[in-house]
């Protein structure tokens, strides 16, 4: 009996799983515990590796792959917002949607790992000081759910067939919500500058 | 000459109620900055999606036209918000980006980027249409791209480096970069 | 609804997704601006966008 419903439903399942895991987590609040481990680490970034002695050294090349970041994260941006508005039928009507979400997921993974990498830079120079943002951490989990909303959600479904049949409102709810974690990741990333 | 006109204009700015608000006020400035940067994804995206098409890294089996035409609209929205915060910012710290050098530069690179958009579409509605289909455009649209590319590469650069203050008009000697910055003052302390 | 659309095991766990992130978020956002909006009245005593020195 269970083993028929995990095996038509082991996608689903496994989603409620990982809920249930983090409300656990959570509640034996393992996260508070986790983070003051974390700042050795932190510190370690900053004084004791070459990209942190590059990054509070020399002014001009943080400045530059901040540039850099900044880049990557608008190429990231126009890349969702193309491949989403197409999901959502706002643009590109003409053309298959399978043919935009495709054609623009193998440039997403090289922008997001061009930001990614140009972001721990970044990091470096300053880790003693985005440890304690709070704004810091909201970027770090929304790029994490959004990269695994998108290559373990998203894609396998806009994958598994044909997208005329998928109900248009599963479609739809995807990409509002690619968008949002998206947003996120970048506006929390400028107002760390802030902070 | 032109160098104490943009000061007199931007101390006339600088004066203004409104310059002085933006800057007070609690969140106005951040706000202002974090949109101007965050529509970079719309406007920058936009336009670096053209550009690879043209050069055949992305979404090689749509015809170059078509992403062209589909993303010219979101693209010229996205500048003309980057437009209109970009002139807010300056408004609200006139006498600092004017003396800016790289405030200076972006603005030449701007310029640069402007007209090879320009000639980049007079080419492309010249050159036929035999090519629209083939995943790779013809050579003088490739260059039209990459010089876009690089030179919107500097312009984001170049808008990163204004807060910093490396070369401000009290930090340096040099008489070129005092003269390219338009450090007026400075300049005739020499 | 067409056969053909049967919302499947893949459908269902991206709209559970979907639904779970996209609550999570807005949660958050709403959370800021009211919290943006009670600093701005703690500042100024009401809330206002821009701050005037010269009335100040």
């Amino acid at each position: 009996m269970f083993s028929t419903i995990w095996s038509q439903y082991k996608a689903t399942l496994t989603v409620f799983l990982v809920l249930l895991v983090i409300v656990v987590l959570e509640v034996l609040q393992v996260r508070a515990a986790i983070y003051p481990s974390l700042l050795p680490a932190f510190e370690w970034l900053k004084n004791s590796t070459p990209l942190g002695y590059i990054g509070t050294t020399y002014g001009s090349i943080y400045a530059t792959v901040q540039a850099m970041h900044l880049l990557a994260m608008g190429t990231l941006g126009g890349l969702v917002l193309t491949t989403d508005l197409r999901l959502l039928g706002v643009m590109f009507r003409n053309t298959p949607s399978e043919v935009i979400s495709n054609g623009t997921h193998k440039a997403f993974k090289v922008a997001l790992i061009a930001a990614v990498l140009t972001g721990i830079f970044c990091v470096a120079g300053v880790a003693d000081k985005v440890y304690y943002m709070p704004v810091f951490w909201v970027k770090m989990l929304a790029l994490a759910v959004g990269a695994a909303f998108v290559f373990l959600v998203k894609q396998p479904l806009l994958n598994s067939k044909p997208h005329s049949e998928i109900n248009p409102w599963i479609i739809r709810g995807m990409a509002i919500t690619s968008i949002l974690v998206w947003f996120t990741v970048a506006a929390s990333g400028r107002w760390i500058g802030f902070s | 000459m032109i160098n104490e006109l943009l000061l007199q204009f931007g101390q006339w700015m600088e004066a203004q109620q409104y310059s002085q608000m933006l800057v007070a006020g609690y969140y106005s400035y951040s706000w202002l900055e974090a949109t101007h940067v965050l529509t970079l994804m719309v406007s920058i995206g936009s336009l670096f999606i053209i550009d690879f098409r043209m050069l055949g890294w992305i979404l090689p089996n749509v015809s170059a036209s078509t992403i062209a035409d589909r993303l010219h609209k979101p693209m010229m929205i996205g500048f003309a918000i980057m437009f209109i915060t970009g002139f807010l910012l300056v408004y609200a710290k006139p006498v600092e980006t004017i003396q800016s050098l790289w405030f200076r530069i972006k603005m030449v690179l701007l310029v640069l980027a402007f007209i090879n958009a320009w000639i980049f579409n007079a080419k492309m509605k010249a050159a036929d249409g035999n090519w629209d289909n083939d995943s790779v455009a013809p050579r003088n649209l490739r260059v039209g791209a990459i010089l876009s590319l690089v030179l919107w590469c500097g312009v984001v650069t170049m808008g990163r480096y204004i807060p910093y203050d490396w070369v401000d008009c009290d930090k340096t000697q040099n008489s070129t970069i005092l003269w390219a910055a338009g450090c007026v003052d400075q300049l005739k302390a020499l | 609804m067409s056969d053909n659309k049967k919302i499947g095991d893949k459908e269902l766990a991206a709209i559970s997704v979907s639904v779970i992130v996209f609550g999570g978020l807005m949660f958050h956002w709403v959370a800021e601006l009211i919290s943006t909006l009670d600093l701005l009245e703690l500042a100024y005593g009401t809330v206002k966008l821009f701050n005037n020195p010269l009335v100040f």
